[in-house]
């Protein structure tokens, strides 16, 4: 009998454990407040890496590339500071938050509280960037959001506390893809969506270009984030027959998509996901060339490439600065955090305060008069970016590498660019 | 064959390997009344020694469930007598082993990251994919429920056709009883803490195909699939832990068919109401409280 009671003791309380171990998934957020005082000797940028976990494949490298701004910036004396009219060297302080939002939390709290730093960069993509996000609104500080590009974060009107540095909102984003999809004339567009800020609203947006353009989805559809087993859900889209499949994941469900596309013998003639342009070398490792072949996907930068530019490196500098032996392992994400270092650079150049009124000033200033090598740098009254548009590309193979061929402009100055022509349906890789 | 004769057997093979993934959590606990945060590390390095199989001694990746096993039974060996003499003198062993499995689970994901680094690591499909009653699966689902099945075989014809099958399942029914009938209880103690390990690094090669990869934190995950897994079907209850897999992929599987916004949630929804319903499990035994 005693036996029994422990076992079922035990079940209730591994129940509540399971439960609350999913719980811890999602964060929370809490409020203190920051001052700044007198000139710093040193500028100190926070900010918040994931060394594991699902996003440190797109964390690590971001991260890297903020070090390497730092690295540049201080090797050239500092950064000036229009606050101060003077250079000084620049700082960066860096917690693991090891993919966990929760942990996101408490450490942008520490960063803004206890750590004091003068700006905020927050860490990868929508999930983590949230906290910081939240944070800010509620401390009225100002965050550099690098690549958390959902729009819910961009909703306090005239009253900003983010600044999207790299990629263009969601609500944006896929107009190039929408546009594409209608030039192609797709009439069954099946689209399946990760359950997070990034990947639901370009969902929505998605959603909405293509209603507009009067084709309605046949297949809308989201999962959690932390889906891998795609088996049944393949079995679903197929059953609408569609024209084009958009997979709107994290690179760790792009991979898993792509790879039962592969081992179930799967073939659409359009399917796009969006890491693999941004991650080429990851998605070669653990997809293959083969399954990658003919699939679609957002063309970035370095593979698009921005050499005009009037702050920084440009691109084909940069690669050549940020991995002098390999320029071409260089990815969207080591550019996307070289160029957040930027966006700090010119706030702190234009701004009269460190304050976060200060730098949001400084960096509205100068917005739209950018050439970084992310292209235009300009972004809206709500801090969202909306001047890096990106093209959208096909995946070519390349020997045993990739190459992501930009088949349709977003903007202008991206038409000189395009070098392929569009291949619809997708042969078989 | 329709959407739904695919979920079907789709979830039957997911399944399987989730039953597989659970079963050697589910003998530790009914033996020893431990409950082990790092079941699901062991497993994901069970799936590293399937990429180093395949990338570094280019012999399959399957290779590494028959190398899993001897490893597994000698790292359950060593950790058991590590662990278990102190953690048997604690006050509240069930309790203090939340603790001391949650800080292995910390170290070995440590060493993971110091060893594979931080990234997914992931295994190139097995092979073209296996047509069965008109439709297309996968063949490394297939292979994974055709190992699965045997090794759940394995370890009922262990409960129930051998000497010391017999001596666990006493143990797992009352230890007390068992020591005074003269049962070996340390020794089925050791031999269920190195089996539970050895089936843990043998779903591990496994897990690279079913869940596209493994990273140092996928463990955590696993862990709790697993203990939903084993609370479904009973915890203690190694056959439980079939059905409780077999549940569990099911309704993940018709969930992803026809309730896909609701994928996350079912499969915990179905927890809580055999938690609630029957709390020692569907396969748990009924006992009268006077």
């Amino acid at each position: 009998m005693r036996n029994y009671l422990a076992k079922r003791r035990m079940t209730g309380v591994l129940a509540a454990s399971v439960l609350a171990a999913t719980g811890l998934m999602a964060g929370s957020a809490s409020a203190k407040t920051l001052t700044a005082k007198g000139a710093p000797s040193v500028i100190t940028v926070g900010t918040l890496y994931a060394s594991t976990g699902a996003f440190a494949t797109s964390s690590l490298p971001q991260y890297a590339g903020l070090q390497f701004w730092a690295k540049e910036v201080n090797r050239a004396g500092g950064v000036y500071v229009k606050a101060y009219k003077k250079k000084i060297k620049v700082s960066i302080v860096a917690l693991n938050d090891e993919s966990n939002p929760a942990t996101a939390t408490t450490l942008y709290n520490q960063l803004l509280t206890q750590d004091n730093v003068n700006v905020l960069v927050s860490d990868f993509g929508s999930v983590l960037t949230a906290p910081a996000i939240t944070l800010a609104k509620n401390q009225n500080k100002l965050v550099f959001d690098v690549s958390g590009t959902g729009t819910s974060f961009f909703d306090n009107g005239a009253d900003p506390n983010v600044i999207l540095t790299s990629l263009p909102v969601s609500s944006i984003w896929p107009k190039p893809l929408t546009s594409l999809l209608l030039q192609l004339k797709t009439k069954r567009v099946a689209i399946l969506y990760c359950q997070n800020d990034f990947d639901g609203a370009q969902a929505q947006a998605i959603q909405g270009f293509l209603t507009k353009g009067g084709v309605t989805p046949v297949y809308f559809q989201g999962v959690p984030t932390s889906q891998t087993d795609y088996s049944t859900l393949l079995q679903s889209i197929k059953a609408t027959n569609p024209d084009a499949v958009l997979e709107l994941g994290y690179p760790n469900n792009d991979i898993a998509f792509l790879n039962e596309l592969a081992s179930t013998g799967t073939h659409f003639k359009f399917a796009l996901t969006i890491f693999p342009g941004q991650l080429p070398a990851l998605f070669v490792k653990d997809v293959g060339v083969k399954a990658l072949a003919y699939t679609f996907t957002y063309a970035e930068p370095p593979t698009v490439a921005y050499n005009k530019v009037n702050i920084g490196l440009g691109t084909t500098a940069f690669q050549r600065a940020f991995a002098p032996a390999d320029p071409s392992s260089v990815n969207f994400l080591n550019v996307a955090g070289y160029n957040a270092g930027l966006a700090v650079q010119a706030a702190l150049q234009n701004a009269t305060s460190l304050s976060p009124a200060g730098l949001h000033a400084g960096i509205t200033a100068v917005s739209g008069k950018l050439q970084t090598l992310e292209g235009n740098f300009r972004i809206n009254n709500a801090g969202a970016q909306v001047g890096e548009l990106l093209p959208m590309g096909q995946i070519h193979p390349a020997g045993n590498r990739i190459a992501v061929k930009i088949i349709k402009p977003a903007i202008a100055a991206e038409i000189p660019m395009v070098n392929a022509k569009t291949l619809y349906p997708a042969p078989k890789g | 064959m329709g959407l739904f004769e695919f979920a079907l057997l789709s979830g039957v093979m997911y399944g399987l390997f989730y039953a597989f993934v659970g079963i050697g959590l589910n003998l530790l606990f009914g033996v020893m009344r431990v409950v082990n945060l790092a079941h699901g590390d062991l497993i994901v390095f069970g799936g590293y020694l399937a990429y180093v199989v395949e990338n570094d001694w280019h012999i399959g990746p399957l290779w590494a469930i028959p190398i899993s096993i001897p490893m597994g039974l000698v790292f359950g060996y060593v950790l058991y007598y590590v662990t278990m003499p102190r953690l048997r003198r604690s006050a509240d062993t069930e309790t203090t082993s939340l603790i001391l499995f949650f800080g292995i689970s910390q170290v070995l994901q440590a060493i993971a990251t110091i060893v594979f680094g931080a990234n997914q690591v992931t295994l190139p499909s097995l092979g073209a994919p296996v047509r069965i009653f008109g439709q297309n699966y996968s063949l490394s689902a297939v292979v994974s429920a055709a190992i699965s099945v045997p090794a759940l075989l394995l370890l009922y014809a262990y409960l129930y056709r051998t000497r010391l099958g017999l001596e666990t399942r006493a143990v797992m029914a009352d230890q007390e009883e068992a020591l005074a009938s003269g049962v070996r209880v340390r020794r089925v103690a050791v031999t269920a803490f190195m089996i539970g390990v050895a089936f843990a690094a043998a779903a591990g090669s496994l897990a690279m195909f079913m869940l596209g990869g493994v990273n140092p934190v996928t463990g955590s995950q696993l862990t709790v699939t697993a203990f939903t897994v084993i609370i479904i079907g009973s915890l203690g209850n190694p056959l439980g832990t079939a059905v409780g897999g077999l549940l569990y992929g099911l309704t993940a599987s018709l969930t992803q068919a026809y309730l896909t916004e609701w994928t996350g949630m079912v499969p915990y929804v179905l927890l809580l109401m055999v938690v609630l319903l029957r709390p020692s499990g569907l396969f748990g035994k009924r006992a009268r409280i006077a």
